[in-house]
């Protein structure tokens, strides 16, 4: 044991002492926030203030009404232009080249098919941007309703109280017990949850078999195996990685917990402005939530973390590693992709074999349990299941590296592996 | 003799295809230096492999001081120096150095105060936080030399230790090992430059084909095997000693290495009556002196021209 941690310490210092770490810690986060504030940002951007005017050639200025509609609208500003019919067709010209002066946005144009009909016409530089179109469509025909009902003598006072909008709050129900969660904040956090085990199996488990095939390459393998057992080298190159990813984890969870505690002081800086004033709420975890994670993260991980090692005992360089691993990452790939579907039916049958089988389940059962209840007796099956079988991928990992780790040159095939696990 | 510290009994190890020891037997005794001597392919590097229990005999028995198996709960007593060199490029000299002793449970502070002393004794004082990466081939290899005797071991096992080295760090590198020996260190080392073997060892182990050729004490080697030899160093241009070489009754074996010939005297032969012969046969004579066989020629007369073929036939 004491000699297994003087390998888990050197392997976990090598790693985070290297510059990789550091850039690829620091890169986290700061992705992490541009996911988070990019969007904000463009939000902002898309919708600055937008000029438009408003030419009416309709014969009964219903016109004004549209132009009080979008001016009282955020971020808008719109102006009034009376004309005629007839008269429409030399303003618009003129119109046109005040758009192109960058003066206005655009100008709509209303005639009285635009009550009859819903008839109008916006004309602008920014009629790609669907946000704009969007809050253009509302106001406008929020504006068009209640000139309509109006016109066929409804009381202005229940337009303005029919047109109250409607905000539907979604709760998470979990075990007949209703939580604080809401619905977007549990999709949240099995999204994050997807993501950190997915990352951490591919690149961690990658990072296993990129440890073992070094010590090959370098030649210092024979050294260590004269006075190490190859499982005790194993354990300490799993055990090491996984403590660095451990580490990482942790880091980012503190950076992400400043960044959206302080999301105001960062929204800030950038001089960006959301309505409400905050971008992302940070969704209650119950305890047993973050057990559930951990437990699977070290199943999850040492399942295929002993694989990695696997490929990376049987490789003689990173070449060979690269092309080795390949369906161990498709071990990994296909589940995850599938879990991550399974979220629409989180109790439905594929979830329900998504969660049970082993290979899916690190990923799938912490996604799962994040929206849905989960029955006792399936968590121990799953992680019954799983620990036999990372136990059992194990003990066929250790022999193959056991074996793996002396041998040079071409990688062996699948008869040969199974001689491998069968020698003495 | 007092108890050996390594020994192997009837030892095998075959793998796919061919036999790469066979019934290998040996006793090193405690505090003596001793080769393991092959050509190429030989099977030295799977019998030290076998001594430190990397790869399991498929046959046979190994003991070091006298218990059997697991090297690896000896290894604080053993230094293992393999054929494939190898550090950790990226990490600091004196890290791996403690990093390595730590492994074979030596304790953190220990392992540092020892390896400071012994990058001292090695002039590498200056290097030991500098990268592994950055310093040149001769130096790692005395990086790797210092962390297989770190740990004050009682048994050297060095697999062709002297190999890649210049003459001058050779040189280090015996007389350290000599030094350790005098100390009390027992050590086993194999080479195929017997010049090296003669130089070190007081007794050998030769194997050809993964079984034992001829072993025991240097000097009862050389005379059980040796015979009675003369070298000869006759002026260019006499050939005529060429005739008195084939002369069965007085030469049993001669061979002419340019410079000089080594000739291993016949039986009975009497080396006044070589000279005589060599003189009147009209060559000139520039060095002749009786002496004990090379170890070098005892080695190809016993493992025979054929030593260097790989031991992959004869399964059939």
């Amino acid at each position: 044991m004491q000699r297994t941690w003087v390998v888990i310490r050197r392997e976990f210092l090598a790693k985070v002492r290297n510059k990789w770490f550091l850039i690829a810690t620091l890169l986290g986060p700061a992705l992490m926030g541009l996911a988070m504030f990019l969007p904000a940002y463009l939000l902002t951007k898309s919708t600055g203030v937008r000029n438009v005017t408003v030419v009416d050639a309709s014969s009964d200025q219903v016109g004004r009404r549209i132009a009080e509609a979008l001016d009282g609208a955020p971020l808008i500003t719109a102006h009034y232009l009376q004309t005629t019919l007839a008269a429409a067709g030399d303003l618009a010209d003129s119109l046109a080249a005040e758009v192109g002066l960058k003066s206005i946005n655009g100008f709509l144009l209303v005639t009285d098919q635009t009550v009859t009909d819903g008839q109008v016409e916006y004309r602008g530089s920014n009629v790609s941007s669907q946000m704009d179109m969007a809050s253009l469509q509302r106001y406008v025909e929020e504006a068009v309703l209640t000139e309509r009902l109006e016109r066929v003598g409804v009381d202005p006072r229940l337009v303005a109280d029919a047109r109250l909008r409607v905000d539907l709050r979604t709760i998470n129900i979990r075990g007949g017990k209703t939580t604080e969660q809401s619905g977007q904040a549990a999709f949240f956090l099995a999204y994050v949850m997807w993501f950190v085990l997915y990352i951490a199996l591919v690149v961690y488990g990658q990072l296993v078999a990129g440890a073992v095939v070094e010590e090959k390459s370098s030649r210092i393998i024979e050294v260590l195996a004269s006075s190490l057992r190859p499982f005790q080298l194993l354990a300490g190159k799993v055990i090491g990685v996984g403590a660095v990813g451990l580490f990482q984890l942790v880091i980012w969870a503190v950076m992400a917990k400043i960044l959206i505690d302080q999301q105001a002081f960062f929204l800030d800086l950038f001089g960006i402005q959301i309505p409400g004033g905050r971008a992302f709420g940070l969704p209650g975890v119950p305890l047993a939530m973050v057990g559930v994670l951990l437990l699977y993260f070290v199943l999850g991980f040492f399942l295929y973390a002993t694989m990695f090692a696997a490929v990376g005992a049987m490789s003689s360089s990173e070449a060979d590693v690269r092309q080795a691993q390949q369906p161990v990452l498709m071990l990994i790939v296909i589940p995850a992709l599938l879990a991550f579907g399974a979220l629409n039916d989180p109790d439905g049958p594929i979830a329900l074999t998504l969660t049970l089988v082993p290979f899916s389940s690190p990923i799938a059962m912490p996604i799962r349990w994040s929206v849905s209840a989960v029955p006792l007796g399936e968590l121990a099956a799953s992680v019954g299941l799983l620990l036999v079988t990372t136990l059992g991928v194990t003990w066929v990992a250790a022999r193959i590296y056991r074996v793996g780790i002396l041998m040079y040159g071409k990688r062996p095939g699948l008869r040969e592996l199974a001689r491998w696990v069968g020698t003495r | 003799m007092p108890d050996p510290v390594v020994v192997l009994e009837a030892v095998t190890k075959r793998y796919a295809g061919h036999t790469a020891v066979r019934g290998l037997s040996l006793a090193v005794a405690p505090g003596s230096v001793c080769g393991l001597l092959g050509p190429n392919g030989a099977g030295k590097t799977t019998t030290m492999r076998m001594i430190m229990n990397i790869i399991a005999p498929d046959e046979g028995v190994v003991r070091l001081f006298g218990e059997r198996w697991d090297s690896r709960n000896l290894s604080a007593r053993i230094g293992y120096l393999p054929e494939e060199r190898g550090l950790y490029k990226k990490m600091k000299v004196l890290e791996v150095l403690v990093f390595l002793a730590e492994t074979k449970g030596i304790a953190r502070r220990t392992a540092k105060q020892r390896a400071a002393e012994w990058l001292e004794r090695m002039g590498l004082a200056e290097w030991s936080l500098k990268k592994v990466d950055d310093l040149s081939k001769g130096m790692q290899q005395k990086v790797q030399f210092i962390a297989t005797v770190l740990h004050d071991p009682n048994l050297l096992i060095l697999d062709e230790p002297f190999s890649g080295l210049d003459p001058v760090n050779s040189q280090i590198m015996k007389d350290t090992v000599l030094e350790l020996a005098r100390q009390g260190a027992t050590v086993l080392f194999s080479t195929h430059i017997m010049e090296q073997a003669e130089k070190l060892c007081d007794s050998v182990c030769i194997i050809a084909h993964g079984e034992t050729v001829v072993d025991g004490p240097l000097a009862e080697v050389k005379r059980r095997h040796g015979g009675h030899h003369v070298i000869v160093a006759v002026e260019r241009g006499s050939q005529a000693v060429d005739q008195v070489w084939a002369d069965r009754s007085l030469v049993a074996k001669a061979h002419n290495y340019g410079q000089y010939a080594e000739v291993e005297l016949a039986d009975g032969a009497d080396p006044q009556r070589l000279l005589t012969t060599i003189l009147e046969a009209g060559a000139r004579i520039s060095r002749f002196e009786v002496t004990e066989a090379t170890l070098n020629q005892v080695f190809i007369d016993l493992v025979g021209p054929d030593a260097a073929r790989p031991a992959a036939r004869g399964e059939a």
